[in-house]
């Protein structure tokens, strides 16, 4: 894992665990506080309707009490009933005194439980309901929830009873109010809050608190068409739905979410920038760092920075300016040793082919001192001996010679060879490298490597020159002066580098010469000898402080 | 024209109009051509209360709706007694069945066909003559079976092949002669009346064709509700069935109550044959209604709408039968009657402790009796008709082969304030202002 991506993790982890501690306890305190919230208004809607049952079971008492006496004192009702006159008139008072008393349901028996008038399902007369006055007589507190008939369908009402005699007949007056969608509607202040009515014929599973807070409201039931008419608990059930609370919850978790991902967001761009803060000196410094090798040690550490970073940078470039030392100390001894093993060498060959010859003209002098008439017999038997030294020594002069093979002659596009050279020393990150390279320059007779190793030594020495400050290495290439009749080419490689004092230029191409820490002092002699090679001419320019101007011009091809 | 043969053949149609109940229709198997019946002074079928005195306007209150639309085919008792006064056909039928002349002025059996000859002042009430040719154009436009067999003798004769139903039928409201009006709600007729107007509260004006021989008709619909109230405002003529209103009419000395003719049934129409249908007890339903009702009475033996075997229709294949069927009694919701009535067959349990009434709007209620997909429906139908088989096209063909239970015959009363001009009473107990 990345520095920069321990940052960015560090500051999510920060930022994201608070935050979702913090939503956790608010959903989870608000759900405990609205629950109880609403199981206030449960109970409160209960104990309402508990009241209004009381009520309204009353105020039903009263109007079948009401009616009981006007029936007492209808002389027509009277009549009909006991006469069997008047029948339509019979039939219909239900209907007529069930909406006077603001009843919803009227019903009137008589002693045999047959109905003579109802108002709530008029064409149900001669039907026996015997059942229904009992089990409503029996009821607690003489109120039930009762389910009866019309012709549209089965209704539900809260019904009493009540009964008066006639002739000594003793009718009954079942009556009461719808318990209806209206009524209902009516105990409901509100869309969350709901009453249902949960009767024990219902083929419907119980409600289960799962998604509403509950409350039961219970009392007695009777089903006008069951034939036992037995009494049976129905509830009614208030329930407050969930649903606001689910509805909060989501939007709670909307909002969080929201806060998360602007958190979050604001986490990582902060992450972001800080790590990149640190990072980006760091990237930069492992940058440079991995420039640095054996041959190339000349990267600078320099830093402003006051803090670690720039403690770093500044140690790193105490460090690399101790390796430039020391390697500078290796390739002297280095230098120093192939010299010596090549001196060795050398001297260990010419002495194997002069020890021969040392012999043979020691023979020859003793010969001469000794036997001097034998002097030509002798040197005719050691001719061989001379010359076989001699052709040794002139073959270790040629196998010397081979170590540096001549330079093939064909024609060479200076600018392609500049280009491929430059983009070379570009990519090992020499810095601020210019070229300027005239248009249709003619090609010159050189070999490419000869070409390309003259340029990379200049090139190399101007950059050095440059001492790791700012300043400009610039390689241009024009036509040059015709020789031969044929146009040449000027490569001028000039610096902005420290230059060269007068001592400095008249030894500058001598072998051996270096002004640099650890350098051969061979680079300028062998480009010398390379430009000569190609018939070409080599010329310097330089003033101490402000650079040098090395102008090569060679021949076209 | 008027046979020789008149008294042979009114004996034959006083036979034939006994036939159905009281005033009787005839169903002859081979039917002959009547003479004209009745003479002007016959006063059978005539209601007179008290001398008349002379009247330009006469106040008739319904309590039922008129839709133009309907015309020249009445639906209810309102319609049939408006669209009586507008429009004609070739013979009438008085209450005791006997042969008026209506369009025809007279007719004749001769060969394989009857022929008619038309009024001379038969004329629409553009002014337009009655022509032979506008007689069957009309009955075409109804796809009447006549049309078929109606030949254009002249321009005032007609000849029509003698059909195997009685001839009754050409006294049916649905034979009557009419032509479109451009731009007008009301078809052009022949009758005695056109409609001049429908003012903003629905009082439509009847303005006789002829001046002075007939007064003219302001006929208003009143709510059931408010009847009494049509009495006690100046209606001469109210056409009520509400027992209520009867029995305040009766302390009003100024008005005659006349019982029409018992013209309606209420049946009980069930798809296919349900078990366990209870015992409709149809004694008690009188008490259901509030209606002058009696339990349905008929002839023959079976209800007419139960005797369709002679009419050739399908009677094993009840496209209905098979269909799951909704536990409810319907009835159009229009229909006080009706309603009751369904609520006592509920009441009774005829089709179990499950069912339900309900009460559907008209044109629900049409295309729920269509469709037959509920347990019952409860509608009245004319109580007596000429051709059965044409009567039984009228409802959808699962009718045909279901179970039918007559339930109550319903007739009208005519409230007639004394004094008014002589009404008669049509075949179908729909009363007309007769000519002064």
């Amino acid at each position: 894992m990345t520095f920069r991506t321990r940052i960015l993790v560090g500051f999510g982890v920060i930022v994201l665990v608070p935050l979702a501690l913090f939503g956790v306890r608010v959903r989870t305190e608000m759900a405990s506080r609205l629950t109880a919230e609403y199981e206030g208004r449960v109970a409160a809607l209960a104990a309402v309707i508990r009241a209004d049952l009381t009520r309204d079971g009353a105020a039903i008492a009263r109007r079948l009490n009401a009616l009981t006496d006007a029936i007492a004192a209808d002389n027509r009702f009277r009549a009909a009933v006991l006469q069997g006159s008047d029948r339509t008139y019979l039939l219909d008072y239900a209907g007529g005194a069930m909406h006077f008393a603001g009843l919803s349901m009227l019903q009137i028996q008589d002693d045999q439980g047959r109905i003579v008038s109802s108002g709530h399902f008029r064409n149900e007369y001669d039907r026996l309901e015997p059942g229904l006055p009992r089990a409503l007589a029996a009821a607690q507190g003489g109120i039930a929830l009762i389910q009866t008939r019309t012709p549209e369908g089965p209704v539900l009402a809260i019904a009493r009873l009540d009964s008066l005699r006639l002739a000594g007949r003793r009718f009954t007056l079942v009556g009461g109010i719808a318990l209806d969608s209206t009524y209902l509607a009516e105990l409901t202040p509100d869309s969350e809050l709901s009453v249902v009515v949960r009767l024990p014929t219902d083929s419907l599973p119980a409600a289960t608190s799962a998604g509403a807070v509950l409350s039961e409201v219970s009392l007695p039931f009777v089903l006008e068409s069951d034939s036992g008419s037995a009494l049976r608990p129905a509830r009614i059930v208030v329930s407050h739905s969930l649903g606001s609370l689910t509805a909060l919850r989501r939007g709670v978790d909307v909002a969080f979410l929201a806060a998360v991902l602007l958190a979050g967001t604001i986490a990582l761009l902060l992450g972001g920038w800080l790590s990149l803060r640190i990072s980006r000196p760091l990237t930069a410094l492992a940058r440079k760092t991995a420039q640095i090798d054996m041959d190339r040690l000349n990267v600078s550490f320099d830093s402003e920075r006051a803090d670690e970073i720039g403690a770093l940078t500044r140690l790193l470039g105490s460090m690399t300016e101790r390796l430039r030392a020391g390697a500078a100390k290796l390739r002297e001894a280095e230098r120093r040793i192939a010299m010596g093993d090549l001196a060795r060498q050398v001297n260990h060959d010419i002495k194997n082919g002069l020890t021969p010859i040392r012999n043979v003209f020691r023979h020859f002098t003793e010969t001469a001192a000794t036997e001097p008439d034998r002097l030509t017999t002798v040197f005719r038997e050691r001719q061989g001996t001379v010359e076989a030294s001699i052709s040794y020594l002139e073959n270790l002069a040629g196998n010397y010679a081979r170590l540096y093979p001549a330079p093939a002659r064909e024609p060479c596009d200076v600018r392609q060879v500049i280009r491929e050279t430059l983009g070379r020393l570009g990519a090992t990150g020499t810095p601020d490298l210019r070229a300027d390279l005239a248009e249709d320059l003619p090609l010159v007779c050189t070999d490419q490597l000869v070409l390309r190793r003259i340029l990379e030594n200049l090139i190399g020495n101007a950059v050095d020159s440059l001492e790791a400050r700012p300043g400009t290495v610039t390689i241009s290439a024009m036509a040059g002066a015709p020789a031969n009749g044929r146009l040449g080419v000027r490569i001028i490689v000039a610096d902005t580098g420290k230059g060269m004092t007068r001592t400095e230029l008249d030894r500058a191409f001598d072998d051996f010469y270096s002004t640099k820490p650890g350098g051969t002092g061979l680079g300028l002699s062998i480009v010398r000898r390379l430009v000569l090679d190609a018939n070409g001419v080599l010329r310097v320019e330089t003033q101490p402080g402000a650079g040098s101007r090395f102008i090569v011009d060679l021949p076209g091809a | 024209m008027i046979s020789a043969r008149r008294p042979l053949l009114l004996a034959v149609l006083l036979t034939v109009a006994c036939r159905a109940g009281p005033p009787g229709l005839p169903a002859p198997a081979a039917p002959e051509l009547p003479t004209p019946g009745a003479a002007p002074s016959d006063t059978a079928c005539r209601i007179a209360p008290g001398p008349a005195s002379k009247r330009d306007t006469v106040a008739v209150a319904l309590a039922e709706p008129i839709d133009p639309t309907h015309a020249p085919s009445p639906r209810n008792d309102a319609e049939r007694f408006v669209f009586a006064a507008l429009y004609e056909t070739l013979i009438r039928l008085d209450c005791a069945g006997r042969v008026l002349p209506g369009l025809a002025q007279s007719w004749e059996a001769g060969g394989d066909r009857w022929t008619f000859t038309l009024r001379d002042d038969a004329r629409f009430w553009d002014g337009a003559p009655v022509t032979a040719r506008d007689v069957v154009a009309a009955w075409r436009a109804r796809d009447s079976a006549f049309a078929q067999s109606a030949t254009v003798l002249s321009d005032r004769m007609i000849g029509v092949r003698p059909p195997a139903a009685p001839f009754q039928p050409l006294a049916d409201p649905a034979l009557a002669v009419t032509k479109r009006a451009p731009g007008g709600d009301w078809p052009i007729g022949t009758g005695s009346h056109w409609v001049s107007e429908t003012d903003a509260a629905g009082v439509l004006s009847a303005v006789p064709v002829r001046r002075g021989a007939l007064p003219v008709l302001r006929v208003a619909t009143v709510p059931a509700g408010r009847t009494r109230d049509a009495v006690d405002e100046g209606s001469d003529l109210v056409i009520t069935g509400d027992p209520a209103v009867l029995e305040y009419a009766a302390t009003r000395p100024g008005f005659v109550d006349v019982a029409l003719d018992w013209n309606r049934t209420y049946v009980l129409l069930a798809p296919g044959h349900p078990d366990g249908l209870a015992d409709i007890r149809r004694e008690s339903l009188r008490d259901a209604v509030h209606l002058d009702a009696r339990p349905a009475e008929w002839s023959g033996g079976r209800f007419w709408l139960a005797d369709l075997q002679a009419c050739g229709f399908p009677t094993t294949r009840d496209t209905a039968v098979s269909a799951p069927r909704r536990q409810r009694v319907v009835y159009d919701q229009s229909d006080r009657n009706a309603a009751d009535l369904a609520a006592r067959l509920v009441g009774l349990g005829t089709l179990g402790n499950r069912s339900a009434a309900t009460g559907l709007a008209p044109a629900v209620f049409a295309a729920a009796l269509r469709a037959g997909g509920d347990a019952a429906y409860v509608l009245p139908l004319r109580r007596r008709v000429f051709d059965v088989c044409r009567a039984a096209l009228e409802l959808p063909p699962w009718s045909w082969t279901g179970t039918v239970e007559p339930l109550l015959d319903v007739r009208p009363h005519a409230l007639v304030r004394r004094g008014l001009p002589p009404l008669q009473v049509d075949w179908d107990g729909t009363p007309r202002i007769s000519p002064r």
